[in-house]
């Protein structure tokens, strides 16, 4: 009985999509501890991770969309104008607590707006979310007059960052990414809106007709996008010590790899939480790697593309292996 | 016979003097005439520009490579000047400002605005870009050609710079660089006080720019060049920074995890020096404290580094002089364009590196620069 039970876990954890992503985070960490002394240890571990909570936070924002076949580019400038928020707010005298509040107030608004506009509006997710992550950007730049907003840190703000522990080696960001983490891969494997998020992204036009609000859907998908954003940026409004006028470029893109390399599709209806965690964790491996290394910074794109390759390679790997196993057994059967 | 003469000369200089001195304009700004070096200018010098300038409006087209602290310091020097020819000379001005929001280190989009400014006829832009040489060189012949001209400022064409030996344009369209060394008037400024607070013996490590940016590369040469110098000093890692302070952060830390005993970081610019010392922070390390710690420097100059500087947080910054760099713009292109003046092609400010030692000197005057209100 026990070997059976045994047994189901075993294939359980065999056939998981995730199984490609621990793969490689294995094979890539393994060899990084045989290479570089000091990779495994624990102060190179915090190290890296530290430093990747935040776009962790947008990964997961970001799977949350991919799934429901949409996509989130403004997700980067959305951050960055609730670090602004952060800060401007805080500057003026605001209580921690209403300055998380307002920007999380800010990252659901925009979220929405995006939601309205790809769904009331009818735009394409892709130009929405563009064009709203121009505007975030543009609102930024008038705000900070090209000059870094500074002066709001104090002891409080920098544990938001995560420069300094709540308790030994743990830290607010590490905290906050854990819970949304929990949070929201409960919320898809274990509640309705989960369901219908998945059956949204494979096919809408069956979901709609089976009566399933498809709109309300996809916003929803957008709200917690903005709020993961809204929680990177006050992370990273305490981190960096200072908003400057451009904090936020590029970082869609490294949230939009985390997620791919952790199994979501660009085309929608797959994707996990975990997945998108362990993606960024992959991609904060590898630079840190780099770094440990002493790569050439000119050679450093070529091994971060290489590292993407080999991800998206082991993925379809195990898939594939998945596939063929797993289908020789139903036919046993 | 010989005294007799030497007394009458003296006594005529006393008296030109004399009548010249309630003559002489204030010296403070009176350098039209010269790009760099101030010089008395009369009131009556005033006069006859004012009358050449004839109540003339200049459109001024401003392209740095991003809106930043930098390129605000820079452009409100340029302010302050422009304030002054106005009071002084009448001159009317349009300043128009753009700048790319995304990627700064591609260039492609400082490329756009520079065929706008040409297409609205602007006289002269000011430029600093990321993109190739050749790229610019050729948007810029084409500019010169429909008369506009352009100024480089901030600029790493030291990196390609040809000689001026037998040809005075040295292969450039643009009409001047107006910027700093940044290999021997950055870098190896940098390196210099390492290696002088270090009494020439240390292990450092490097934050640098993005690869392939030509600020990094340079930079890094001038640092290099002076290390070199000193056999105690060794350089034991270096890792990129994006010239930003998470990344340059993250770029620290992952080093400082490898060497832990190092005795100096050199970040590029100061949002990664400012990083660094985050990273130093964080790994319960010591920054430097005038006797022992880590020595953080970096470069740039802007208000909120010095602010850094003072708390101790930062050790030392390269200040490149960004409010010298906007005044000397103004003033290039005015004695070229306006007075017909020939000026020179490569145009160096002073730079200096800035520690508690001397912070209030030069911090107070960026933010004389900024506080004066003027705003085109």
């Amino acid at each position: 009985m026990a070997n059976q039970r045994l047994n189901i876990l075993v294939k359980k954890f065999l056939s998981d999509s995730i199984l490609g992503v621990i793969v490689l985070l294995l094979l890539v960490g393994g060899v990084a501890s045989f290479t570089i002394e000091v990779f495994f240890t624990l102060q190179n571990f915090t190290n890296f991770l530290s430093g990747s909570y935040f776009v962790m936070l947008l990964a997961m924002g970001m799977t949350v969309v991919l799934i429901s076949g949409g996509i989130d580019l403004s997700i980067g400038a959305v951050m960055a104008l609730c670090a602004g928020i952060v800060a401007k707010l805080a500057l003026q005298g605001n209580s921690v607590p209403v300055v998380i509040f307002c920007a999380l107030a800010v990252g659901a608004f925009v979220g929405c707006l995006n939601g309205l506009l790809v769904t009331v509006i009818g735009l394409p997710d892709f130009i929405a979310t563009l064009a709203m992550s121009a505007f975030a950007t543009g609102i930024l730049f008038i705000w900070t007059r090209g000059t870094p907003i500074v002066g709001y840190m104090n002891e409080t703000y920098k544990q938001l960052g995560g420069l300094a522990p709540i308790y030994r080696d743990i830290t607010v960001p590490m905290v906050t990414a854990i819970v949304v983490a929990i949070a929201l891969g409960a919320l898809l494997k274990t509640t309705k809106f989960g369901v219908h998020l998945f059956s949204v992204g494979s096919n809408r036009l069956a979901t709609r007709q089976s009566g399933i609000n498809v709109s309300k859907i996809r916003i929803l998908a957008y709200v917690i996008s903005g709020i993961c954003a809204a929680l990177s940026g006050i992370i990273m409004a305490g981190r960096n010590t200072t908003v400057p006028p451009d904090l936020g470029a590029g970082y869609e893109v490294l949230a939009i790899a985390a997620a791919l390399i952790g199994g979501a599709s660009l085309m929608g209806g797959r994707g996990r939480i975990l997945g998108a965690v362990l993606g960024e964790v992959i991609l904060a491996m590898a630079i840190n790697i780099i770094n440990l290394l002493g790569v050439p910074s000119s050679y450093q794109k070529i091994f971060i593309g290489g590292i993407l390759l080999l991800a998206v390679l082991v993925n379809q790997l195990v898939i594939s292996l998945q596939k063929k196993v797993f289908s020789r057994d139903n036919d046993k059967k | 016979m010989k005294s007799t003469r030497k007394i009458k000369t003296l006594a005529l200089a006393v008296i030109s003097s004399l009548i010249c001195l309630p003559m002489t304009g204030s010296p403070a700004n009176a350098d039209a005439l010269t790009a760099t070096s101030a010089v008395v200018q009369t009131s009556a010098t005033d006069a006859a520009i004012r009358k050449l300038v004839n109540g003339r409006t200049i459109k001024l087209g401003f392209a740095p490579p991003i809106l930043s602290e930098a390129y605000t310091i820079a452009q409100q020097g340029a302010w302050n000047q422009m304030k002054d020819y106005e009071t002084r000379y009448g001159v009317k001005w349009v300043w128009t400002e753009e700048a790319p929001l995304n990627n700064a280190h591609s260039g492609v989009e400082t490329s756009g605005f520079i065929q706008n400014y040409v297409a609205k006829k602007y006289d002269a832009v000011f430029v600093c870009s990321a993109a190739p040489a050749a790229v610019m060189q050729e948007l810029y012949k084409k500019g010169a050609a429909k008369g506009v001209q352009f100024y480089q400022f901030n600029s790493t064409e030291q990196l390609n710079q040809k000689s001026q030996k037998t040809d005075p344009t040295a292969g450039l369209s643009n009409v001047s660089n107006i910027s700093y060394d940044n290999r021997w008037q950055s870098g190896a400024l940098a390196a210099e006080y390492i290696a002088e607070k270090l009494k020439g013996k240390g292990e450092i490590i490097m934050i640098l720019g993005p690869a392939g940016s030509d600020w990094t590369k340079l930079r890094e040469q001038g640092f290099r060049s002076v290390i070199k110098k000193f056999p105690g000093l060794k350089i034991v890692g270096a890792a990129d920074g994006g010239y930003v302070r998470d990344k340059g952060l993250n770029a620290a830390a992952d080093l400082l995890t490898k060497y832990p005993k190092i005795n100096a970081i050199y970040g590029e610019n100061e949002d990664m020096a400012l990083g660094a010392s985050a990273a130093v922070s964080a790994a319960g390390l010591k920054n430097w404290d005038g006797k022992s710690g880590i020595i953080t420097i970096g470069a740039d100059g802007l208000v909120s580094g010095m602010d850094e500087i003072r708390k101790g947080n930062l050790t030392a910054t390269v200040h490149v002089g960004y409010a010298d760099m906007g005044r000397t713009m103004i003033r290039t292109m005015f004695a070229h364009k306006v007075l017909g003046m020939n000026v020179a092609k490569f145009i160096r400010v002073p730079t200096v590196v800035v520690d508690k030692s001397n912070v209030d000197i030069f911090q107070s005057q960026i933010k004389a620069e900024l506080a004066t209100g003027v705003k085109y």
